[in-house]
């Protein structure tokens, strides 16, 4: 475990300079984040890049913004200060869960969600929530920008639409509507493991305190991160106190999901696993949700 | 391939033409001699032990590279203690007999006296949790969320 030789070192101030870097550098040269995955790569030679181009430095890549309830969050924004924002709780309260439990501390104090995103590991927690908050992410190049749903960011593991020439700037969220809630749960092998399964669930609620909109995502998967259509549909109509109807959504969800067998989970168990975290973040979707309604 | 910096440690500024692909723990430990700050799990990012004090922040100094620390302020387990005065954390471990081998506790040490300056109070699962990057293959850890408790005065602590 030991890096190739790297040819050379930037750490530019700017998202200018950075991508002029890029373009200067060509070929072979790479970004880093926080680098709590990239370096593991690099030091296994997975990844043998001759530039690296360190985006530690590069201010307007950090930081949460709040403008009239839409949020906006840098790509270089790290887990600890995800996890500790409480203006997230309610709509998007399920950034802050998976937050909270990447890795450990000093994982979180260094990890960020760009970088995560962009690696999109399949044992990951912020690609399923990103989708399954109904995230959008912004790209630049020096040709322009352009902004894409995660789902469609996201593709298999270690797989985006992200271009060679682009970087990921920010996460961006919609202003929630009045009753929404998110939830995400995952389950490891120990505390804080990296998720064999992990599921986000967002619902909004209307007059009638039903749900009227909901979305399932599931992370863990050998086809990389996926919403959970049927599972979601299966949500419409249903009001929080029901239990029975939101166990059966959660259980849709798993039956409707390609799961695949490996040594920390069998896709049976998997499916299992799905049904069970499903049906918990859901409660507490709705739950939070419900407290949208009383503020 | 190489790359001219400056890295302050313990207060003392380490002015030197390194590799660019070296890492920072072995910065720390080659370069400036600090051995204190231990490799675990050969590189590997998972037990916790090369877990120093960036700005004071606690990370893995195994997974930056030391060009990534140019220009920072680096705190290591040798820094801990001022004047010769044991940090409460120190002399807690002593106390309640946290370590046995003692390959584990620089990082344990570190990692912590982070965690109790930015969490009051914690609980032991809080504790516990906040352990979860430090691998101890002795004690088993009941006897360092002991020392950590005291210091932290948190809920149930021992006197």
């Amino acid at each position: 475990m030991y890096p190739a030789i790297i040819e050379n070192y930037e750490a530019p101030r700017s998202i200018n300079e950075a991508l002029q870097a890029l373009t200067k550098n060509g070929k072979d040269s790479c970004f880093i984040a926080g680098g709590q995955s990239l370096m593991q790569a690099i030091k296994a030679r997975v990844l043998a890049p001759k530039r690296l181009i360190d985006l530690q430095h590069v201010k307007e890549l950090k930081g949460i913004e709040y403008n009239q309830g839409a949020v906006r969050i840098g790509a270089m924004t790290r887990y600890r200060d995800i996890a500790a924002d409480e203006r997230l709780d309610g709509a998007y309260q399920a950034l802050r869960d998976g937050a909270a439990h990447v890795g450990d501390r000093q994982v979180r104090n260094r990890g960020t969600i760009g970088g995560s995103l962009c690696w999109n590991y399949i044992a990951a927690c912020m690609p399923p929530t990103c989708i399954g908050i109904g995230a959008s992410l912004d790209l630049v190049s020096r040709g322009g920008r352009r902004s894409l749903p995660a789902e469609e960011f996201l593709q298999g593991p270690l797989e985006t639409a992200r271009h060679d020439d682009e970087m990921l700037v920010a996460v961006t969220l919609p202003k929630p509507p009045a009753m929404s809630g998110s939830a995400y749960k995952k389950w490891g092998l120990v505390t804080d493991a990296l998720p064999v399964v992990g599921v986000c669930a967002s619902v909004e609620l209307g007059d009638d305190r039903r749900c009227r909109k909901a979305r399932l995502a599931i992370g863990g998967l050998a086809t990389g991160p996926r919403r959970a259509k049927a599972g979601e549909k299966a949500l419409i109509g249903v009001a929080s106190a029901d239990a029975p109807a939101i166990s059966k959504a959660a259980e849709t969800a798993a039956a409707s999901t390609e799961t695949q067998s490996d040594m920390w989970a069998d896709a049976e168990y998997r499916k299992k696993l799905i049904e069970t975290l499903a049906r918990d973040v859901i409660a507490v979707a709705f739950a939070r949700a419900e407290q949208g309604n009383r503020s | 391939m190489n790359k001219e910096i400056s890295i302050t440690i313990n207060g003392e500024v380490y002015h030197q033409s390194v590799p660019i692909r070296m890492l920072l723990v072995d910065f720390i430990r080659d370069v400036a001699g600090l051995t204190g700050t231990h490799v675990g799990c050969t590189y590997e990012g998972v037990c916790g032990a090369c877990t120093v004090h960036i700005d004071g922040e606690a990370v893995k100094s195994c997974l930056m590279l030391a060009v990534q620390a140019d220009g920072r302020a680096i705190t290591t387990i040798e820094g801990l203690a001022i004047d010769g005065k044991l940090h409460p954390l120190q002399k807690a471990f002593n106390d309640h007999h946290a370590l046995q081998c003692g390959f584990c506790t620089a990082g344990i040490l570190m990692n912590m006296a982070e965690f109790i300056r930015t969490n009051r109070k914690p609980t032991e699962a809080e504790i516990r949790t906040a352990l979860v990057g430090n691998l101890c293959r002795c004690t088993g850890y009941a006897h360092i969320v002991d020392a950590i408790k005291e210091v932290a005065g948190g809920a149930g602590a021992i006197h």
